[in-house]
């Protein structure tokens, strides 16, 4: 602060006046926002904390809407500058949106963009009072986006840090996400039976806490584990427990992944055409909330599905529909030998299956 | 706050009744920012004493206009960055406490 602060008197507006306020904002065109931002108040602080929670909550239900709105949000923050409420508020703010459309891309495989809004977030954060707890908000998204990557040593070195860090902060949700990044990292090493204990614990301590969404992003990957131990009753009884808590709480990502571990349970007890049923469930669901990555990685599952059971043109027609966005989000960086075969297999009609299984594999284990 | 204001960093009364309305505003908004509503009461008041002697020592270090004040005690603790000297009320209030 380079001198002293002049006060002016403010009207404080009610939270429903703010509330009613981001309602507009998001009803109002991207294209129209900036020529309307004095109308639409968009200076506001009080106004950019409901747009920057909003936001937060709608990453599981449409990432590529909210990925448009922080962006947009940051941009006008950015330049021209200008001065944002009180003290830090402005670098907050920053660091805020850049956080949130980073986590947008991380969900939807756009990973150089997300890294990149990730700096940009470490930036703004750096400035403001409270950067120890906003940091390590940021780590986390940095280590779920490692663990994206396969990084998984990575994740698991440095995940019981993170988790400490939200301790000493007294963090407890945050610290159960952080915990949730090791229990990921140990089931896609194998390890699944300290996996299940991880999510397990993880499950009853999101209940004493109340957070739904931490329960049911946990019953989801209890899920995929039961579904990769074959444990149909304990796939089927944690799936049940999870449904009507992600309708409620709208959460489309692990809904989506919820059938994804049905599936699987139903591959890996041999009922081939009710698992290609279910993938493809999944898949609409991936489609409509524009996880490109997550479809194109289950055309390449149905694929394999549709081999073992004959039908070779539709399994060339799915593999067909997953090359180009695999190429176009860059998504196979260590599996691009396994790419290249599955390829020029397709060009003399004949599918590499273990080509096809190397990828799609390696798109399961990130999942 | 006021203790901070007035008797470490110098400002009169005024000056610190002011400094506390635009303090009370921003921090409401601080409570409410991603991640903020989980943190404990001792992690929000070090954020808050932090705030206050950002105020207290940019308001002062304007007034002397680069200039040291004919007042030890007040350069002493402008000398201290803001961050530091919350950390050391910090403790002293839970001392009290």
């Amino acid at each position: 602060m380079a001198g002293r602060v002049i006060r002016f008197p403010q009207r404080s507006a009610s939270p429903e006046d703010i509330e009613r306020s981001a309602d507009r904002v998001l009803a109002a065109p991207l294209s129209e926002r900036a020529s309307r931002a004095e109308e639409l108040r968009l200076e506001e602080p009080d106004l950019l904390l409901s747009l920057s929670a909003r936001l937060r909550d709608r990453l599981d239900t449409s990432p590529a809407v909210v990925r448009e709105e922080a962006e947009f949000i940051y941009r006008f923050l950015l330049a021209p500058e200008r001065p944002i409420g009180l003290f830090d508020e402005r670098e907050y703010f920053l660091g805020e949106f850049a956080l949130v459309s980073g986590t947008a891309c991380r969900q939807l495989s756009r990973r150089e963009e997300a890294r990149l809004w990730f700096d940009r977030s470490e930036a703004g954060f750096r400035h403001t009072m409270n950067a120890v707890a906003d940091l390590s908000r940021l780590a986390y998204q940095r280590l779920a986006l490692r663990l994206e990557e396969r990084n998984l040593e990575a994740v698991l070195e440095l995940s019981p840090s993170l988790v400490q860090s939200f301790q000493k902060l007294s963090m407890p949700q945050e610290e159960l996400k952080a915990r949730f990044l090791e229990g990921l990292a140990l089931m896609e090493t194998e390890r699944l039976a300290e996996a299940v204990d991880v999510f397990r614990s993880i499950c009853s301590e999101a209940e004493a806490l109340g957070s739904e969404k931490l329960l049911a992003a946990s019953l989801t990957n209890l899920t995929h584990l039961f579904g990769m131990q074959a444990d149909v009753e304990g796939a089927i009884a944690t799936s049940q427990r999870a449904i009507p808590i992600l309708k409620r709480i709208e959460d489309r990502v692990a809904l989506a992944k919820v059938q994804w571990g049905l599936a699987t349970l139903l591959r890996e007890t041999g009922k081939i055409a009710q698992s290609i049923e279910t993938y493809r469930a999944a898949q609409v669901e991936f489609e409509q909330i524009g996880m490109r990555a997550d479809v194109a990685a289950l055309h390449l599952v149905i694929a394999d599905l549709l081999l073992e059971l004959g039908q070779e043109a539709a399994a060339t027609q799915s593999v067909l529909e997953a090359l180009p966005v695999i190429q176009d989000l860059n998504m196979v960086p260590e599996g691009m030998a396994a790419l290249q075969l599955l390829r020029e297999s397709l060009r003399e009609q004949k599918i590499d299956r273990p080509a096809l299984r190397e990828l799609h594999g390696y798109f399961e284990e990130i999942r | 706050m006021r203790t901070t204001l007035v008797s470490y960093y110098r400002l009169d009364v005024e000056e610190a009744t002011g400094a506390e309305e635009d303090l009370l505003v921003w921090f409401l908004r601080l409570a409410r920012r991603g991640g903020s509503p989980q943190m404990s009461a001792k992690a929000l008041r070090l954020s808050l004493l932090s705030a206050a002697c950002q105020y207290g020592r940019s308001l002062q270090m304007w007034k002397l206009g680069g200039k040291p004040s004919s007042d030890a005690g007040l350069n002493r603790v402008l000398s201290r960055e803001p961050e530091e000297l919350a950390l050391d009320l910090q403790s002293r209030l839970d001392e009290e406490i």
